[in-house]
């Protein structure tokens, strides 16, 4: 839902100094940081706390926040940037990392690395924002994918629920089918996008390859498109998939998706979001991991983030907005302010210590991140400039297929020469 | 002051030139004028500058970030060869030349249907108005996805035909048929016009042609059509601009991607995409300078027919 709440909130930047010597204003000494990011009055709420303490931390500093909703901020920020208004510290999308750093537009944090200790974070976190040598952000918080099964649902067509941590595709597609079936076509087995890069980078990683290699090339071969089509396809063709068109832009939170409205029994969700699932659910998903995590070639999950926090390099106080990402990213009181508003804190001794806090729902999905965390896996590489573009192309591509337009060999074969020629132009 | 007073006296009414005091009169009216015009020419120069702008942005490799490179033509060529933008021309003149008719036609007959001196005409009028008001904005798109869900009124109504629930939103071959319907419900303000254009033709044409025996359809076509063909022509220029600028439709039906597969992908949709999320604003700057050449020529096309359909009855 990108086009609602276009609200832009300024939070009153708060003088600095006060205690009456003098009763100057801010002019002389004070740093007024600009700090931008997506987000919702929930989320604003929360980081407005982290901030006040910052802020109480560090007289002679104050932040101003602006926060929209995600469509709109993305604009926004090129606008300002293309004006040379830089924010100083501001939140940046994984796909659009390389087409500010790329442009020199970022400040290469590696060069701050007595101020900015990113040595709490796992190294999947750490190099999540790595171009080269260089480190252009630090993930605001973690996050990753997960396959959430209603196990009211399992139980009502009787499927059971397999080992969540070795189960592989075919277990997926065997329960699907059985609650398909026993349902009578009332609930399908399982629903999960073909389009979302999420998903097909996770397939693509257990094939043994890069979706996007650390040259910045596409990586995929046709033949693993072509399989993860035919995948989805064999599945929607014996019913324990949803039919060509059933997911339609419902829009709206966890409380209006497929698997709340019980016409899904399984389906993938960012694990972040566990919490607003499981409570839209009554509290009966059960969290597992993607299918053939042991069964194929090599791991395919990966730890990821729902926004990194960037430093312009035209900020003129970059030492100041360098210490409040120390802070944000560091101190267990910011991230006992911020939750897991952003995801599960980057640095795993924190998120250890802030745990106890959080609510149920929250701790579980907290565990499966620093569990995957610990565990090795494949690195991943972000997006190259033009990267973004991908997303449409197989956002066409699968919906061709979906309905049948296309086959998936030849979707696949179309998907590969649209992509390489997306990272070409 | 003094000299022309003197002049006044000693000159004959007939020849006096037209007085000082006249002239100042009439700047100090066009003084009137030129203030109500003022917050017009405040906002032409936050126009006129964007505007000159984008013209030179248009010849140049301009990723945002970076300052804009002199690349000539280059912008302009690339177009040509670029199949999601034939994709977007194809999306925007299908839906312009299905919707624009059939949306002014609609317009027409409720308006000669609400000329028909029925009682409560301003609030009928009123009601069929409210579509155009919310038309193209982003709570009825979203309504109307609802509508026409899977599960919406019109499945359920065609059900009962026996008609397979289609899924009008998310199907290729669907989604662009959705948003014409959407557009020729928001008939309102051509329907309004076309109301008061109505109104001005004399009843004793009708009166006239009714006692010569003439049929209803006869009268509709010798009649209403030739006198009401000005406003007609206005009408379906406004409406043809306006269409050919088409974005909240597709960018909100489908969360801002013209989906399905690119169905629905308007031209300024994927200006949009361009400018924006590909950062390719030298290239969305010649998109929009080859729209507004597309838009100019239709338009001219429909001023040249004019001759020969247009009826400035004196």
């Amino acid at each position: 839902m990108k086009a609602a709440g276009l609200g832009l909130a300024a939070a009153p930047a708060l003088a600095a100094c006060g205690r009456g010597f003098g009763g100057d204003d801010d002019s002389g000494d004070g740093v007024t940081l600009n700090m931008v990011w997506w987000g919702d009055a929930a989320r604003a709420e929360k980081t407005q706390a982290a901030l006040d303490l910052f802020m109480e931390r560090n007289e002679g500093v104050a932040i101003e926040v602006e926060y929209q909703d995600s469509g709109p901020y993305q604009d926004k920020l090129a606008t300002r940037f293309a004006a040379g208004d830089a924010p100083d510290l501001m939140a940046m999308r994984m796909d659009s990392l390389r087409e500010y750093a790329d442009r020199g537009a970022l400040l290469d944090l590696g060069e701050y690395e007595g101020d900015l200790d990113l040595s709490g974070l796992s190294d999947s976190a750490a190099t999540l924002a790595a171009v080269g040598d260089s480190v252009f952000g630090v993930p605001a918080g973690l996050n990753t994918i997960g396959f959430v099964v209603r196990k009211d649902l399992a139980e009502q067509y009787g499927a059971d629920i397999p080992d969540g941590d070795t189960w592989g595709w075919d277990d997926l597609a065997a329960f699907a089918q059985t609650v398909s079936d026993a349902s009578g076509g009332e609930v399908y087995g399982t629903g999960f996008d073909a389009q979302t890069l999420a998903n097909i980078v996770v397939y693509c990683r257990q094939q043994g390859e890069d979706f996007f290699t650390e040259a910045g090339e596409l990586g995929i071969s046709a033949a693993t498109v072509q399989s993860w089509f035919e995948l989805i396809d064999g599945m929607r063709r014996s019913g324990a998939y949803p039919p060509a068109g059933f997911f339609e832009e419902i829009g709206g939170g966890p409380d209006q998706s497929y698997i709340a409205q019980g016409k899904l029994a399984s389906q993938i969700i960012p694990t972040n979001n566990f919490l607003g699932y499981n409570a839209a659910c009554g509290g009966s998903l059960a969290l597992l991991r993607i299918p053939g995590e042991t069964r194929s070639v090599r791991r395919g999950q990966s730890v990821d983030c729902p926004h990194l926090w960037s430093v312009a390099s035209a900020s003129k106080h970059p030492e100041e907005a360098v210490k409040l990402l120390e802070f944000l990213t560091n101190d267990p009181e910011a991230s006992l302010a911020t939750g897991t508003t952003r995801g599960v804190p980057a640095n795993a001794d924190v998120a250890e210590e802030i745990k106890p806090s959080l609510e149920p729902d929250d701790q579980l999905a907290t565990e499966y991140l620093m569990a995957l965390q610990e565990e090795e896996l494949p690195r991943s590489y972000t997006y190259p400039p033009g990267g973004s573009a991908i997303a449409d192309v197989l956002d066409v591509i699968a919906v061709e297929v979906e309905f049948g337009r296309t086959t998936p060999a030849d979707g696949a074969a179309q998907f590969i020469a649209e992509a390489e020629g997306a990272l070409a132009g | 002051m003094t000299a022309s007073a003197a002049e006044a006296a000693v000159m004959p009414e007939a020849v006096r030139p037209p007085a000082p005091l006249r002239g100042r009169r009439r700047a100090r009216r066009d003084r009137a004028g030129y203030l109500f015009l003022l917050p017009w020419f405040i906002g032409m120069l936050f126009t006129i500058v964007p505007f000159f702008a984008s013209l030179y942005l248009a010849f140049t490799d301009y990723d945002l970030l970076t300052p804009p490179e002199w690349i000539g033509l280059e912008n302009f060529t690339a177009m040509f060869s670029d199949p999601a933008l034939l994709q977007s021309l194809k999306v925007t003149f299908v839906y312009t030349f299905v919707s624009v008719p059939l949306s002014l036609a609609a317009a027409l007959g409720v308006a000669m249907m609400l000329n028909r001196g029925i009682r409560g005409l301003p609030w009928y009028r009123a009601v069929f108005y409210l579509p155009s008001l919310l038309g193209a904005s982003v709570a009825v798109v979203l309504l109307w996805r609802y509508v026409f869900g899977l599960d919406g009124i019109v499945n359920a109504f065609l059900g009962r035909f026996g008609v397979e629930a289609i899924a009008w939103t998310s199907d290729p071959d669907y989604a662009l048929t959705t948003l014409i319907i959407l557009h020729i419900w928001t008939f309102g303000s051509p329907m309004v016009i076309f109301l008061a254009g109505l109104r001005q033709i004399p009843v004793m044409y009708y009166e006239a042609a009714a006692v010569d025996g003439a049929s209803r359809w006869r009268r509709f076509r010798s009649i209403t059509l030739p006198l009401l063909s000005p406003i007609i022509f206005f009408n379906l220029i406004q409406s043809l601009i306006a269409s050919f600028q088409t974005f909240t439709q597709g960018f909100v039906m489908n969360n801002g991607g013209g989906g399905p597969a690119n169905s629905t992908l308007f031209y300024n949709l994927y200006l949009y995409q361009q400018g924006f999320n590909q950062f390719n604003m030298g290239y969305a700057s010649a998109m929009a300078w080859t729209l507004l050449v597309i838009i100019a020529a239709f338009t001219a096309l429909t001023f040249i027919s004019a001759k020969y359909w247009v009826n400035y009855d004196n």
